[in-house]
């Protein structure tokens, strides 16, 4: 069933992840996904295999859910592999080939590392943000960051308040496809038969409803605001109020001192200054 | 004659995920051949997931369904082929309407069968005039009508499919009295004029005495209670207790016994009390 997927899905508890402000998660998983870019050697590989381990452990979230969560990227995840490994080359000899395809051991290795640096990306921000924080949180987190833009007039609040309601519309929006999909399978709709034009034509049914109903949906949403009284961020308080704590500080420090090792050990033998390589890891990646 | 039997049916959503929710616990039971059957039980007590199961939209967790003695997941590929048979018109199915005008949406299920534009038409005109509906609207979209004219266009779509078993999930759930009985009374006439086996999903007390042979009720994920409405009706104190009323008229005419006023036989509609009183004037004035 599609309501079974669990990526980017919040999962209630009270794991000391779970009661992290959401402002450190932010921060910590910007470390985070910098680092997994850092990676290159095999230190630090295992460095961050059990940073992300321990991860997971603190958020208490199952392994199942995290592998279920990874899931639905496999296929894509294995195609890229064969593609890096067909188009890599590399120097001296190639391993193997055959047909117009060499196969070289540089190919292998950056393959494994895109996938491994893709797994971990998954898995950390999942971990340290989606599944251990709740939506209003994670929005309410990024307002608060984001807060110093607003003096260069960039509308944060409503950055903040338009991501809440499409992260809060998510699961709604699956539900609801589900339910009109299992409609127009009752009226004998078929959606994994024919050609794909004729496959194509079968989304109308779902489509069209789909988008009506979120625009009805949007419509009474801004009506129910309004009668509240909703006027933007100009004199709104907040009723939880985000604090840092002392476990916020330790988890920041903690964080950055495990960055400050990965960028010792990542760019230690480089000619560069280690700043200066990692910038150019960093923005080269990206 | 059993026309669907159910034997031991669990149900789980999200199964394997901390969301984890068994809405159908060993559910047993079975709907008559040619008979309406009502499915009663307060809000969440696996009424829905079960009419779902009956089509095979969903897939029993554990147990069978039988369609004439024959298991319908027996050959998961022919489930199509059930869908056609079983007709279930889901709860709000107005919001599965889609397309450009209402001839054409009830056209939906006739096509997706295979039928010529003669035979389809033929449906559209039947199913309409069934549902109380007038032709003239046929030419409209139906996203101009009102709520209870596109439910009743939802429901004609599933009639135009001319199914052996019509299984209506709170077909008349939010209209009016009036629409209630419209609906209800052409589906009851319609049914029993074809000979169809009819389930209907309802919280009213009021429908099932009125317009139904046999009941199941459902409480808590678990079949409560099942047979004629007249065994169900016998046991008051089991029906308070699943949070079940007994229709207010059956109220006003134990009102009336309290007061002295002697009335006989079955008490669940108005007719039945009207009768009853009219039978006592008439022993009175003997
Ligand atoms: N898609 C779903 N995912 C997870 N749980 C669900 C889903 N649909 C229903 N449930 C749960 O299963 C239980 C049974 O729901 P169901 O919709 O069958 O109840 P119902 O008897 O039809 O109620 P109502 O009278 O309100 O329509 C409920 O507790 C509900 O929370
Ligand atoms: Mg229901």
């Amino acid at each position: 069933m599609i309501s079974d997927i669990t990526l980017g899905q919040f999962f209630p508890g009270s794991s000391i992840l779970h009661r992290l402000d959401p402002r450190t998660k932010l921060l910590l998983s910007l470390l985070y996904i910098i680092g997994v870019f850092l990676l290159n050697t095999p230190m630090a590989f295992i460095l961050y295999t059990l940073i992300t381990l321990s991860l997971i452990l603190a958020s208490r979230i199952s392994m199942r859910v995290i592998l279920k969560g990874i899931k639905p990227i496999v296929i894509v995840l294995i195609f890229t592999m064969i593609i890096n490994i067909l188009l890599t080359s590399g120097e001296g000899e190639p391993l193997f080939s055959f047909l117009i395809f060499a196969v070289y051991k540089e190919g292998i290795i950056r393959a494994f590392f895109m996938a491994y640096r893709v797994i971990m990306l998954i898995v950390g921000s999942s971990v340290l943000l989606t599944y251990t924080t709740s939506p209003i949180a994670l929005t309410d987190g990024l307002e608060s960051l984001l807060s110093p833009l607003k003096l260069i007039k960039v509308p944060v609040h409503l950055f903040a308040m338009m991501m809440t309601i499409a992260l809060r519309f998510i699961p709604t929006l699956i539900e609801e496809t589900e339910t009109i999909m299992n409609a127009q399978k009752s009226r004998g709709a078929n959606f994994t038969e024919g050609s794909i034009i004729k496959r194509a034509r079968a989304l109308i049914p779902i489509l069209v409803p789909l988008f009506v109903s979120s625009f009805k949906r949007a419509e009474e949403l801004a009506v129910a605001m309004e009668c509240r009284c909703y006027r933007g961020d100009v004199g709104r308080t907040k009723m939880n109020k985000l604090k840092y704590r002392l476990r916020d500080i330790l988890w920041l420090t903690v964080g950055a001192l495990l960055f400050a090792g990965l960028i010792l050990l990542s760019v230690k033998s480089a000619e560069l200054s280690a700043l200066g390589e990692a910038m150019r890891i960093l923005f080269y990646k990206i | 004659m059993e026309k669907i039997r159910i034997e031991g049916v669990s149900f789980i959503y999200s199964k394997g995920t901390p969301f984890e929710r068994r809405a159908l616990d060993g559910v047993s039971c079975s709907f008559e051949a040619g008979k309406i059957t009502c499915l009663i039980g307060h809000t969440g007590s696996g009424k829905s997931t079960l009419v779902n199961l009956l089509n095979g939209l969903y897939r029993p967790t554990e147990g069978k369904v039988y369609l004439d003695g024959e298991d319908i997941w027996a050959r998961p590929k022919k489930i199509t082929d059930i869908r056609r048979r079983v007709g279930l018109v889901m709860q709000y199915p107005e919001y599965q309407l889609f397309d450009e005008t209402v001839y054409s949406d009830i056209a939906f299920g006739p096509k997706n069968l295979g039928l010529d534009a003669g035979e389809i038409d033929l449906r559209v005109r039947e199913a309409i005039a069934f549902v109380g509906l007038d032709e003239a609207l046929l030419s409209k979209s139906p996203f101009e009508l009102s709520g209870g004219q596109k439910r009743r266009v939802a429901i004609a779509g599933i009639i135009a499919m001319r199914p052996e078993v019509l299984v209506l999930d709170e077909p008349a759930a939010g209209l009016d009295p009036r629409g209630r009985r419209e609906i209800l009374g052409g589906l009851t006439r319609y049914v029993r004029e074809r000979g169809i086996t009819l389930i209907l999903v309802s919280h009213s007390m009021e429908d099932m005495a009125s317009y139904c042979d046999n009941v199941v009720v459902m409480k808590d994920a678990k079949v409560f209670m099942q047979g004629t409405v007249d065994e169900v009706f016998s046991h008051p104190d089991e029906l308070d207790a699943v949070g079940l009323d007994t229709p207010e008229i059956t109220k006003l005419a134990q009102g009336l016994i309290q007061a002295g006023i002697v009335l006989s036989g079955a008490l669940y509609t108005v007719e039945d009390v009207r009768d009853a009183i009219l039978r006592y004037i008439g022993g009175n004035a003997q």
